[in-house]
């Protein structure tokens, strides 16, 4: 016999699965608020059947600390597990159904609510058959059952046999049992606190020794690490290690979690510690032959930590440029290894946007930054004079040649739009940057920030 | 004379690559007092009637060009088979002389015709062989961006390509175009083409390669470009315009910018002064028409003239006589000589002689018919001479603008029959239909700017919700109220942006399409006026200028539009012949039906051409119609212009005789006396002005347009002045002055031409003709050319169930594809008594079951009232299935035509056509309950007709049939075990007979199925089954309500198959009900509307409780009270907003 157990509103703290493994270990959780469990042999713990039944019901109403679901279930007793769970869906409070009987409890349900999922039907020919039966008038599962066999599997098809072995509680199947799910975190409370990061070197490396080993043996990696801290004043210290590649090499794990905790340590002594990791599928690579050979992605990971260390997170990384004409416009973006060149991305990607003229005549470009903000004399909107002093650079002098304006405006449509123009302009060499000895004029490109009119000397051409 | 000219700017009609429309970009040049300017479109002259139009009327000389996609010469462009966008430059080219302009549209159309509508970049461009050919009297510069001298390359690539075009355009027709946008990239690249310039001996010359008017419409250029790239603002990156520089700058402003380059700035005053050519110069010249050896158009036309005039003045019905007519045809005759239109006139006849020659309805309607010359070639049917209507409403010597000639033909295959001879007539390049500009308006509008705006679907959806498609406007409806109620806050600044994109982009053309049905005709020489595209349609080709350019540009173009109610008359008297032999001649039909007038006055007009609306029916009671001329009254006073002129009720109680006929002077009684005084058609107003001001013909009408769509204040006053002046010299007061001048001025807007009006009154006469005369004919022509009219198919029937027309059921064993007509009569009824008893059912049971099985609503006939019997009734064609393809539908037909279908097995195997949801569909509907069950072929019988049997046994060949009624769920069950296989698992399983376990449908099974199938049922009206329910509510039926006390409370109920919120009824809505006895008007007012907003929407069934009005036998509820009925049936959707 099985039993199903149908709770509507469940909280989501709390499992039926787990309330229904009070009752046997052999629990199929059909969906979240459905579980089947087989009753086979409980009646030395529970009684019978009903008796069964009767104890969900009560200890489903129990309070969530005393194992209960404090709330209300549907119960269905049947030899049958679907046709437990059609009866324990539709039907309020318990239900028994003796074998053979099934028709007379489920046969006035409508034929849409059954369940075809059960028989691994897809939504659309369960569609399709509902939409035929009801075309033929056929309402509930009693009518559908009453169908004559032959007939069914002329028009039906097989989907149609075994949607009417459902509706008629005739399906033959066992249970999906459900397996506890592997728990992915490690923690330990400390008898004494920890103030130091070399004892808690080796707090970590026990810790992250046994979830390297459960993730091992579930053939799992990481990418990602989230470590709690509690401290002495009760508050809690939270890190989250991110890594570009999904890994599972605990001496690799330990060494980046100490330079984190270097980069950021806790405030107070450390009386507990837990790790917990999100597992993932390892990363499987195979280099070609003539590519050439890159770091150790771990290897890797580690130099950029250590370098982190010394020049922090916000400055370390590869620069991205953005599509769009706002000048010098980049983000950060996490340095990686590419797995593979994209040679197709090099060749085609980019061409429609691409700048309308060669290279031949580009100079190189050295950038202020940050911008120095300019004093500018102007003529007729054409810069005559600069003086822009900064802590490490200072720029003045009489324009004696330029170019411009460039004007550039876009983002209109958000908060964020801007609007400049710049100009290039030569120097006389007055200004603090000589410009390779014996040249005594220097090339600035400098820009005025249309929306308050504020110039800057945005750096120098080589 | 200003030292520069804009010579390269695009317009919005360049679709989706410029931002402003051709009169924006004028105004901005005379705002700059720039003398002239060029527009340059892309692969089109499209926008260039506008701006020609804008910039004479500002006194600018304006440049017509384009820019054209030209293939890279195969020297220049690396090996490859396909074209791809790379290889395609924009060459932009200005016309230099008429032969240029020739040459442009030329190329552009054979670039455009070589590949179809929707072609991608790269399918669409001119080869450098056909740019050789057509390059006399063009002008080219290199363009900018995408210009044949853009892009990465080495400059010796470039001049290589400078040289070519050198060749191609001569010496002194190629210009090195400088453009400065502030973009250094842009700058070295004019660096290079200086030197360019320098090293092939080309002049520069300087533009801003514009895209907009004014620096704002950036915005919009930028929305234009993400529509066009599929992409948001936000990810457009660089695809978006780097600044706002390409608007229309001034000269001072191009001077300073290219102040280091004086040359190329004074080079656009030396290049304006060389382009000869204005749209003014366009070289169309009218048609001509092939007349035989020997004479000339205008005695050709003359003869026809006046065969036709033979013919048709005969005296005869009060008509005048050939010798009464002869002035006035002469008269328009010299007129027509004088302006050269015989060609013209010659070209119309010969169409419509060829519609004649193939048996296709046709009929010139609108100012045509004021032209006796045209009644008497047969291109309309209403005497112009007899009806004293005025000739120079269509055609008069001051206008300077050619008449325009509709022609009304059988909408669909008839139709095209019509335009595709006119092709091939006139050959492809001869003949081409007109385009109709699509713009941005409404939901396109919001949808399209908030997609580049990047909102999510639902705020997409609310933001296009917003846009109402009520005709009437509620004044407190205010965009911010408007976006308030819908939840968006106009302060959020994306929102406040989206409106005002929204508001930008209001009106602005988004692409092309085609007109319902003007065509221009030149003599195959069309693609050299303005360049031809295909359409979308395949065999159509289209100008590149809507209805409107066309005319504005003086090219003569002749409408041939479609009419439904043209298909229906043509369809009825088809099948008239067909079923009964009867001849029936639309042109000589009875003039004074009785059964016609009778219907019109009872308002018994569902159905008929132009007087079923709603405001129709409830005027007919009150104009009772006993005479033609009142039906062409009819047709032309419910109109916005009488309307609003408020003439209506003046008109009405003068007739009814409870307001005295007076004139505003007695000069004008001749003119006002058909229409008791007062003014309904345009003409009395052209003729008013004619008798009090002493206006010519030519005037009248210039006085006409002036006051009517294109209105001009400064013109208005100036006719208004010779108005006046001429009514003073007649001696009429300032009284009577204003009363003409405010008639004029209400009803020129919106007035309905008599002519036209007499035109529509021919057709509704015939319709009610045939409605009244043959119904079941008619019905089904009506039901074969849905959708048309006023009411769903639903109506029609339950109308013609009402008037004693019996339907029935779709049945593939005698149903055709469309809608057919079978001999009702006694032996008919025999043989569906026989059929019943087949079933072993007793006589009167089985009846009632084939009747709720067939819909033969027994009932209904009962309950109603006079019901005459029908010699035919109507057979549903299988085309009322829903989802049934008309190849499935008529290959059904071909093969019960070739022999009888042996039930559904034989169905499947003869008509592998017909997929497995197409039979479940034919079954759910019953068309499949009398399919043919083989019997043993033991002995050939001949067809035998037995009365008392129960079955009509026929033979075939060796075979003998038996015809047998199964319900429809036998249907649905035989029909899934032929569609679907049990697999092999259960092949010992399969049964050994089809007996079905199902049971018969029930009542509202059935009416569901038929909805759900047909969108109608032929059995009873849905509101019926629950009379009884609803009597006891104390509902009266519709066929009762004028029974009742005029201002009695009453309640009624029905289906709600009409919904009406006219613009001009100040915010009242008018529903239609109907049940099972017929329909009901029933009033909302705008308080009542806003209180059941949504039940009055959204519910098919209402239960409505209010004041009876009765006035002069027009019967409508005012409601006070709306409920929704829950019936347990279905309901087609009903016919919303007009």
């Amino acid at each position: 016999m099985f039993a199903c157990i149908y709770s509507q509103n469940i909280k989501e703290s709390l499992s039926l699965a787990n309330f229904a493994y009070v009752f046997s270990p052999l629990v199929e959780e059909t969906k979240q608020d459905t579980v089947v469990i087989d009753v086979e042999g409980c009646e030395l713990l529970f009684g019978s059947a009903y008796e069964l039944a009767n104890e969900v019901s009560v200890r489903a109403g129990h309070l969530k600390v005393d194992g209960g679901l404090e709330g209300k279930v549907n119960v269905a007793i049947s030899s049958n597990p679907d046709a437990a769970i059609h009866a324990a869906t539709f039907l309020k409070g318990i239900t028994f159904i003796s074998p053979g009987e099934e028709l007379t409890c489920l046969g006035d349900l409508p034929v849409q609510v059954l369940d075809y999922s059960l028989i691994n039907l897809e939504k659309k020919q369960a569609d399709e058959i509902f939409e035929t039966l009801r075309l033929w008038g056929v309402r509930t599962f009693q009518e559908f059952a009453a169908l004559p066999l032959a007939g069914i599997a002329e028009r039906l098809g097989p989907q149609g046999i075994q949607l009417q072995q459902l509706a008629s509680g005739k399906t033959e199947r066992h249970l999906k049992l459900k397996q506890p799910a592997p728990i992915f975190a490690n923690s330990i409370e400390l008898e004494h606190a920890i103030a130091e990061l070399e004892p808690l070197s080796f707090i970590f490396a026990r810790l992250l020794n046994q979830l390297c080993a459960t993730l091992n043996a579930y053939a799992l990696a990481t990418n990602e690490l989230l470590v709690q801290i509690k401290l002495a004043d009760r508050t809690t210290h939270e890190r989250k290690l991110s890594l570009p590649y999904p890994m599972r090499d605990h001496k690799v794990f330990l060494k980046l979690l100490l330079l984190d905790t270097e980069m950021h340590p806790p405030q107070a002594a450390v009386v507990a510690v837990s790790i917990t990791c999100q597992p993932v599928k390892p990363r499987v690579l195979q280099n070609g032959l003539f590519i050439p050979l890159a770091p150790e992605p771990e290897k890797l990971e580690l130099t950029l930590a250590r370098l982190a260390k010394l020049v922090g997170k916000e400055n370390i990384g590869s620069p991205e440029i953005i599509d769009t004409h706002r000048p010098d416009s980049f983000r950060m973006k996490r340095f990686a290894l590419k797995s593979k060149p994209d040679f197709r991305k090099r060749r085609g990607g980019s061409a429609k946007r691409q700048s309308a003229i060669g290279n031949r005549q580009c100079l190189g470009f050295r950038v202020f930054r940050p911008p120095l903000r300019a004093i500018v004399k102007a003529d007729q909107g054409c810069p005559t004079q600069i003086s822009a002093w900064g802590k490490q650079r200072s720029v003045y002098g009489k324009v004696v040649s330029l170019a411009g304006p460039w004007r550039t405006t876009g983002d209109w449509w958000s908060n964020d739009r801007w609007a400049r123009d710049e100009w290039d302009v030569a120097l006389e060499s007055a200004s603090g940057i000589k410009k390779h000895g014996s040249q005594s004029q220097v090339l600035y490109r400098i820009y005025r920030e249309l929306n308050n009119g504020t110039w800057f000397v945005e750096g120098n051409y080589d | 004379m200003s030292e520069y000219i804009e010579l390269h700017a695009r317009s919005a009609f360049s679709f989706l690559e410029g931002a402003s429309v051709p009169e924006e970009l004028i105004a901005a040049c005379s705002e700059l007092e720039m003398p002239s300017m060029a527009l340059l479109d892309r692969d089109g002259v499209y926008g260039s009637p506008r701006f020609h139009l804008a910039a004479k009327k500002n006194g600018i000389r304006a440049h017509i060009g384009a820019e054209i996609s030209v293939q890279r010469p195969k020297d220049q462009s690396p090996k490859t088979n396909f074209a791809r966008t790379e290889d395609i430059f924009s060459i932009p080219v200005l016309v230099r002389n008429r032969r240029g302009y020739q040459n442009l549209c030329r190329l552009i159309s054979l670039m455009k015709l070589r590949v179809p509508k929707h072609a991608k970049p790269g399918e669409c461009a001119v080869i450098p062989e056909e740019l050789a050919a057509h390059a006399d009297g063009l002008i080219c510069l290199t363009g900018g961006d995408d210009g044949p001298l853009s892009g990465q390359g080495d400059t010796r690539k470039k001049q290589r390509i400078a040289e070519w075009l050198t060749a191609v355009f001569g010496k002194r027709n190629v210009y090195v175009e400088l453009q400065r946008h502030f973009d250094r990239e842009e700058e070295a690249r004019n660096q290079a083409l200086i030197e360019i310039a320098v090293r092939t001996d080309l002049p520069l010359l300087a533009t801003n390669g514009v895209g907009y008017a004014t620096p704002a419409q950036r915005e919009v250029a930028d929305v234009f470009t993400c529509i066009r790239n599929h992409v948001r603002l936000e990810t457009a990156g660089r695809l978006l315009a780097q600044n706002s520089e390409r608007y229309l700058k001034s000269a001072a402003t191009m001077l300073k910018l290219f102040a280091d380059l004086p040359e190329a700035t004074a080079n656009t005053a030396e290049l304006s002064s060389r382009l000869e050519f204005t749209l003014e110069d366009l070289g169309y010249v009218f048609p001509k028409y092939p007349v035989p050896h020997g004479e000339t158009m205008t005695s050709f036309l003359r003869q026809r003239t006046e065969e036709g005039a033979c013919l048709r003045y005969t005296g005869g019905n009060g008509s005048p006589t050939y010798e009464q007519a002869r002035p006035q045809i002469e008269r328009e005759l010299i007129l027509i000589e004088k302006l050269k239109l015989e060609g013209y006139f010659l070209i119309v006849w010969d169409i419509v002689q060829f519609c004649r020659r193939a048996g296709i309805l046709i009929q010139g309607r609108g100012s045509a018919a004021n032209s006796a010359v045209c009644y008497s070639l047969g291109i309309t049917a209403v005497d112009p001479i007899g009806m004293e209507l005025l000739f120079e409403r269509f055609l008069s010597e001051e206008r300077g603008e050619w008449p325009d000639i509709d022609l009304d033909l059988p909408s669909g295959d008839q139709r095209e029959k019509a335009i595709q001879y006119v092709y091939e007539r006139y050959g492809k390049l001869g003949a081409a239909m007109t385009a109709n500009v699509i713009t941005y308006r409404g939901r396109s509008a919001a949808r399209e700017v908030g997609k580049a705006l990047d909102f999510d679907e639902e705020t997409l959806s609310r933001l296009s919700g917003l846009v109402h498609t009520w005709e009437w406007k509620d004044p407190k409806d205010s965009s911010e109220r408007q976006f308030r109620d819908a939840g968006l806050d106009l302060r959020n600044p994306r929102i406040k942006k989206f409106f005002q994109l929204y508001q930008m982009v209001q009106d602005l053309p988004r692409h092309l399409g085609q007109h319902s049905g003007g065509m221009v005709i030149c003599q195959g020489q069309l693609d050299s006026v303005v360049p031809l595209e295909p359409a979308a349609m395949p065999g159509r080709v289209v100008v590149q200028w809507d209805k409107e350019d066309c005319a504005d540009m003086g090219l003569i173009k002749v409408d041939l539009l479609g009419l439904g109610m043209m298909a229906v008359l043509e369809e009825s008297i088809q099948l008239i012949r067909d079923s009964s032999g009867e001849e029936v001649d639309l042109a000589h039909l009875p003039p004074d039906d009785n059964s016609v007038y009778a219907a019109l006055q009872k308002a018994d007009t569902i159905g008929m051409f132009q007087v079923e609306s709603r405001a129709q029916m409830s005027c007919l009671p009150r104009l009772r119609p006993q005479k033609f001329y009142d039906i062409v009254v009819q047709v032309a006073i419910i109109r916005p212009g009488p309307i609003v002129g408020n003439m209506v009720h003046p008109y009405l109680k003068r007739r009814q005789g409870r307001e005295l006929v007076n004139y505003p002077h007695p000069l004008l009684e001749p003119v006002l006396k058909r229409t008791l005084g007062v003014p309904l058609f345009q003409e009395q107003l052209l003729k008013m002005a004619m008798i009090c001001a002493d206006f010519s013909g030519g005037e009248a009408e210039e006085l006409r347009r002036a006051f009517g769509f294109k209105r001009s204040e400064a013109r208005m006053k100036e006719i208004e002045i010779k108005l006046r002046r001429g009514m003073q010299r007649n001696g009429l007061s300032g009284k009577v002055q204003d009363e003409i001048v405010q008639a004029i001025t209400s009803f020129a807007l919106y007035g309905f031409p008599e002519s036209h009006a007499a035109s529509f009154a021919l057709i509704a006469y015939a319709s009610a003709y045939l409605k009244c005369n043959y119904l079941a004919a008619f019905t089904a022509a009506l039901l074969n050319n849905q959708p048309m009219g006023f009411y769903q198919p639903f109506t029609l029937i339950k109308d013609a169930q009402r008037h004693g027309l019996k339907v029935l059921a779709v049945d593939i064993t005698c149903s055709d594809w469309l809608c057919t007509l079978e001999p009702e009569g006694e032996g008919a009824e025999t043989e569906r008594l026989g059929e019943a008893k087949t079933n072993g059912r007793g006589e009167r049971e089985t009846r009632r079951w084939r009747d709720a099985e067939m819909g033969v609503d027994c009932q209904m006939s009962n309950t109603l009232v006079s019901v005459s019997r029908h010699p035919f009734a109507l057979r549903l064609g299988l085309r009322y299935v829903k989802g049934l393809s008309e190849q499935s539908g008529r290959a059904i037909v071909r093969e019960r035509t070739a022999r009888p279908l042996a039930g559904i097995d034989d169905l499947r195997n003869r008509v592998p056509e017909l997929r497995k949801d197409e039979l479940r569909k034919l079954a759910a509907v019953g068309a499949l309950n009398f399919i043919q069950i083989p019997r043993s072929p033991v002995s050939a019988k001949p067809k035998v007709h037995n009365p008392i049997s129960n079955q009509k046994t026929f033979s075939v060949g060796d075979e003998v049939w038996e015809k047998k009624g199964v319900h429809r769920r036998d249907a649905l069950w035989q029909v899934e075990r032929v569609v679907r296989s049990a697999g092999a698992l259960y092949e010992e399983l399969l049964e050994k007979d089809g007996n079905s376990p199902l049971t018969p449908m029930t009542r509202s099974e059935r009416i569901d199925a038929d909805f759900r199938g047909t969108g109608l049922t032929i059995g009873k009206h849905p509101v019926a089954y629950y009379r009884a329910e609803l009597n006891k509510l104390g509902v009266i039926r519709a066929i009762d309500v004028g029974k009742m006390r005029n201002g009695s409370l009453v309640r009624i109920a029905g289906w709600v198959i009409v919904r009406q919120r006219p613009g001009t009824a100040k915010g009242f809505v008018f529903l239609t009900l109907e049940d099972e006895t017929g329909v009901s008007n029933i009033i909302i007012t705008p308080q009542i509307f806003d209180r059941n907003r949504l039940v009055l929407v959204d519910h098919p069934f209402l239960l409505i409780e209010g004041a009876l009005q009765n006035q002069d036998n027009v019967i409508s509820v005012k409601a006070k009270c709306v409920q929704p009925l829950s019936f347990k049936v279905a309901a087609a959707p009903s016919h919303d907003f007009h």
